[in-house]
């Protein structure tokens, strides 16, 4: 009852076409600054992350239920696949180590400065997305645990994503899939370069690419590491079709069912390269990382 | 004069109520359920949060309250900031002139009339949408998006009645 009745009259018949006014601004706006609002939007994010984290746990803890009575009945045939599983993996590891002490004793030979350091930072998926407009997910972690804008998320089986905005305590991955997502890619043989660009579809395409004839179904994706960004070699998905001239790649992760990722801390911190005399070997990533990696099938 | 005005008017806080139930609507509806491809057909529960309250408290909804709402689902969906708003601001403009034709008739009458809002509200996403990508987006996705947001206004007008019978006092 503190306004006079005539403005408050007057101030709800505006009330709805201001509002509305003011949407249709924001949108454009959005459209136009995209920095501004990205701003905002993680200001929010961080105020609701720790509500986020607590109200998704409850859906989280569901989801693991339901997997854990799937299991339940899969357990014998399981547990026969995860016992081949594992005598080809030691196989695997075997190999991998006497690679590693071959690929350490070649580095010396030609004085190759070692690679920088890896960090991960594992974080929660805390909310999901907006539907068909953008594929994104919200972690629990920020700046304050060491995130920044462009690094790498990754689950177990491979990429996910890059990280767009960061908070303090909450930060946004925009994952593969997004029409936004642009992410330097080479092939694991060749090592020809070329683009990863999400349509938001689920299965990215490759751009940019010299020679689409060259691609063969099967063929395996990491990245690049153009851009200093996302380290090298990191597994990304296999081709899965090529149609019209247009190469669909089937990414590792499943990326429908993230609960956990792990952001990579790609430091340069440690020691600065040496001068180094020209490579006569290029070096495929680090044999540390390929005992992580999935063997090729 | 001043204990008949407080009496008419009930506390402050419980006029919040629509809005905040409206908010925790809008925070459930971002939840990462693991389903494949749930984000992109998610139902938008928190439209019929507000399509309930503008039927049945409009007072306590006022465009202001549904502005902040739509901001709100923006900010936490990722999606480009005022689209939400946009839509619930139109869901008030559509359903407060139509309020009498559905306030006193059965539950089945009014998750009809949700049933066409939703349709609209998906269909104006689904414009902007394509209108943004500069491709038009995959029908089913948009459809099944539309059955599971009428599907699940039952669940949601039932948790709303019980909140505004608990604690809101009838107009």
């Amino acid at each position: 009852m503190r306004l006079a009745v005539p403005v408050k009259a007057i101030s709800q018949r505006f009330a709805l076409p201001v509002l509305v006014f003011a949407s249709v601004v924001m949108i454009i706006l959005g459209k136009a600054d995209a920095l501004l609002f990205e701003r905002i939007r993680i200001i929010f994010a961080d105020a609701a992350a720790p509500v986020l984290a607590v109200v998704s746990r409850p859906a989280a803890a569901v989801d693991q239920l339901v997997d854990r009575v799937q299991d339940f009945f899969a357990l014998y045939s399981e547990n026969n696949q995860l016992r081949q599983d594992n005598a080809r993996l030691m196989q695997w590891q075997q190999l991998a180590q006497g690679l590693s002490v071959e690929n350490a004793r070649l580095r010396e030979l030609l004085h190759l400065a070692p690679d920088p350091a890896i960090s991960f930072v594992s974080t929660r998926v805390i909310a999901n997305s907006g539907g068909s407009f953008v594929r994104s997910v919200l972690v629990d972690a920020g700046r304050s645990e060491g995130l920044a804008r462009g690094q790498a998320a990754m689950t177990g089986s491979g990429l996910v994503g890059r990280v767009t905005e960061v908070g303090e305590h909450a930060a946004r991955v925009l994952l593969l899939t997004d029409l936004n997502s642009r992410v330097p890619v080479a092939f694991d043989g060749s090592r020809e370069r070329a683009v990863l660009a999400g349509d938001n579809s689920n299965r990215p395409r490759l751009v940019y690419l010299p020679e689409v004839s060259a691609v063969k179904i099967g063929d395996r994706i990491v990245s690049s590491g153009n851009g200093g960004i996302f380290p090298p070699g990191l597994p990304i998905g296999v081709v899965a079709a090529i149609e019209d001239g247009i190469v669909r790649v089937e990414p590792y992760a499943e990326l429908s069912r993230l609960d956990y990722l792990r952001i990579v801390n790609y430091g340069l911190n440690g020691v600065l390269p040496q001068p180094v005399a020209p490579r006569a070997v290029k070096p495929r990533g680090s044999a540390r990382e390929a005992v992580g990696r999935e063997p090729a099938p | 004069m001043r204990a008949i005005v407080a009496r008419r008017r009930e506390w402050s806080v419980v006029r919040l109520v629509p809005t905040l139930t409206t908010l925790v609507l809008a925070v459930f509806s971002v939840l990462p359920l693991r389903f494949p491809d749930y984000a992109a057909v998610a139902p938008l529960i928190t439209l019929g949060g507000v399509y309930y309250w503008t039927m049945y408290r409009p007072d306590l909804l006022p465009p202001a309250a549904a502005f902040l709402c739509g901001v709100v689902v923006d900010l936490l969906s990722g999606v480009p900031l005022g689209v939400s708003a946009l839509v619930f601001l139109f869901t008030r403009a559509v359903v407060l002139p139509q309020r009498r034709y559905f306030v006193d008739r059965l539950f089945p009458f009014v998750w009809g009339g949700f049933t066409v809002l939703a349709a609209a509200a998906i269909a104006f996403l689904w414009l902007l949408g394509s209108f943004f990508e500069g491709a038009m987006l995959d029908m089913r996705t948009v459809t099944l998006q539309w059955v599971l947001t009428v599907a699940s206004f039952p669940a949601v007008a039932y948790l709303l009645m019980r909140v505004q019978r608990a604690v809101l006092p009838p107009p």
